[in-house]
């Protein structure tokens, strides 16, 4: 089997997916998103399975159209990078589907959005649409500074910043979950600590083993059947009176440090998804009731 | 102008290229009166101009300074013009280090920038994060320089005198529930009495960037001091018409026409 693995730089996630395929005898080929060219009939042959992990959030986005369109199998699909790499997309599939996630509403003018907030309550979070690593968030406290980030978010305009999404701020324990979903199945969970309330572990949460619980199985796998299956890693609340709530699905997670505190090889389940993927077997375990 | 009989010409900005070798204008003209609105594109018409030797009102290097929000405060200091504490930092966790030592609230400005935009009361520490973060992803040079300065509690309003030159033509009160009090954003002027301490700080202020027809903005301070917030190159002043009964277009003309 040919498997091609899209990626930009080679970070330690992408190593350890090499080494996860010769370890298995395949033959991975990496292919630089720097410099691939593709036309509208797709023009990477070849390959049987086409494993995208572009630090770009469009680059993957339209490779997995372009080839997949083409008929090249994409780990992640299409339709999983188009809904999880957009929160408002996927805060509308999670509700839709009836997977809690934070009460989030959705303005397009600054007024608009300090009436909303206003309206919501302090305090508030505000995300930009599309990015990753925490950038940009902004955890408004008061009506202050929601006129003064909306003031700036509106200047710096663009697609990505013209649309307000505006989300309740849930009271976290010092931490969240995030739990990795391969092909229907919860692999690993970590508790991810940190004083502060941004948790991403690019920003100095603290990884830590955290208990497959059946609630955290559970919510993960159907955030992730809502977002289309594949590789995914679900950002999960802890609210103060027990629930969980979804925050985010992400699809192309880093996980370098949820190895050590998870004991699991989070590469080589990755891989071994990809070459079940890529010898069109059955791919996600048996689907399961959201409402339970 | 026209009553003064003087002969003038509108040079509208959007028109013009200059040539930097030598005065393309067509004309030989006395004086050059700056009334752009753009900051950037005032600063350098007027450097292009002082360059041939043509005088302006103001001139370039009181464009330069009250244009440049560190570069006014840096001139106040520097004439003991009393004005808030301020600090300059060049990275996001320089800025963060140092309002934390400052302490809550500051106010956080573009350094170049007009009618109130972009200026952030910062509150807490999250607010901060987000404004710095924010200021650091617009870049280029008006937000990659953070200029910090303490809040100043104001009663609700604050003071704007015009300065002509020498004199003091006059002063009004800007009120406003929002912290930020420009007419632009609906402030509302209103009459208010040029006390001797209003006048000589204005005045200080003036010189102090180096004269002309300059705007001053006074800040009161809860213990009764008086603080220069800051001083605009080209006013408008078309919100002072309700609070003042000043000819103030021909204190305007009268001070230019005596620069010629």
């Amino acid at each position: 089997m040919r498997v091609g693995v899209l990626c930009s730089r080679v970070r330690v996630e992408e190593k350890l997916i090499f080494q996860a395929l010769q370890d298995r005898g395949v033959d991975g080929e990496r292919i630089d998103d720097d410099a691939v060219t593709l036309d509208l009939t797709g023009g990477l042959d070849g390959y049987d399975v086409l494993l995208i992990r572009c630090l770009s959030h469009s680059r993957a986005l339209y490779a997995s159209k372009l080839l997949g369109d083409n008929g090249l199998r994409t780990v992640n699909t299409y339709q999983v990078i188009a809904t999880s790499g957009d929160k408002l997309l996927t805060s509308l599939a999670l509700a839709k589907r009836g997977v809690p996630t934070p009460r989030t509403r959705v303005a397009f003018t600054p007024q608009a959005a300090l009436e909303a907030i206003e309206e919501m309550g302090y305090p508030v979070v505000l995300k930009p649409l599309n990015g990753s690593w925490g950038r940009l968030l902004a955890k408004i406290n008061d009506r202050d500074a929601a006129e003064t980030i909306l003031e700036h978010k509106h200047t710096l305009g663009g697609y990505q910043h013209s649309i307000f999404y505006i989300q309740e701020y849930i009271e976290k324990p010092g931490r969240d979950i995030r739990s990795f979903v391969v092909g229907g199945e919860v692999i690993a969970a970590i508790y991810r600590h940190a004083p502060h309330w941004i948790t991403n572990t690019a920003r100095g949460g603290e990884a830590m083993a955290c208990p497959i619980t059946p609630e955290i199985v559970w919510i993960s796998r159907a955030a992730a059947e809502t977002v289309g299956g594949g590789v995914v890693a679900i950002d999960i609340l802890e609210a103060p009176d027990g629930r969980l709530l979804v925050s985010e699905v992400n699809h192309t997670p880093e996980f370098r440090n949820s190895i050590a505190p998870t004991g699991v090889d989070i590469a080589a389940r990755i891989v071994d998804y990809v070459l079940r993927h890529g010898s069109g077997q059955a791919l996600e375990v048996a689907s399961m009731e959201p409402g339970r | 102008m026209q009553e003064r009989g003087v002969e003038y010409d509108r040079l509208d900005e959007r028109d013009l290229a200059l040539w930097l070798q030598a005065n393309g204008l067509g004309k030989e003209y006395d004086l050059i009166w700056c009334r752009a609105i753009s900051h950037s594109q005032a600063a350098y018409a007027l450097s292009i101009f002082n360059g041939w030797g043509i005088r302006t009102v103001n001139s370039c290097q009181v464009v330069n300074v009250c244009g440049d929000k560190v570069l006014t405060s840096m001139a106040l200091i520097q004439h003991n013009v009393p004005t808030p504490r301020t600090v300059v930092a060049l990275s996001v966790e320089a800025a963060l280090q140092v309002i934390q030592e400052m302490g809550y609230p500051v106010v956080l400005k573009p350094a170049v920038g007009s009618w109130g935009r972009l200026l952030s009361k910062v509150n807490d520490r999250e607010t901060a994060e987000a404004v710095l973060n924010h200021k650091a992803t617009l870049g280029g040079p008006a937000h990659n320089v953070f200029y910090i300065q303490e809040y100043v509690d104001k009663p609700s309003r604050d003071i704007r005198t015009l300065v002509v030159g020498e004199e003091v033509v006059y002063a009004m009160y800007r009120r406003s529930a929002h912290w930020i009090t420009n007419t632009a954003r609906g402030g509302e002027a209103l009459p208010c009495p040029l006390s001797r301490k209003i006048r000589e700080l204005s005045s200080a202020a003036a010189q102090a960037v180096g004269g002309g027809i300059l705007a001053v903005d006074l800040m009161e301070t809860a213990d009764g001091r008086l603080l220069v917030n800051e001083v605009n190159h080209t006013p408008e002043f078309h919100g002072a018409a309700t609070a003042v009964d000043v000819d103030i277009a021909g204190k305007m003309a009268d001070y230019v026409l005596q620069q010629m």
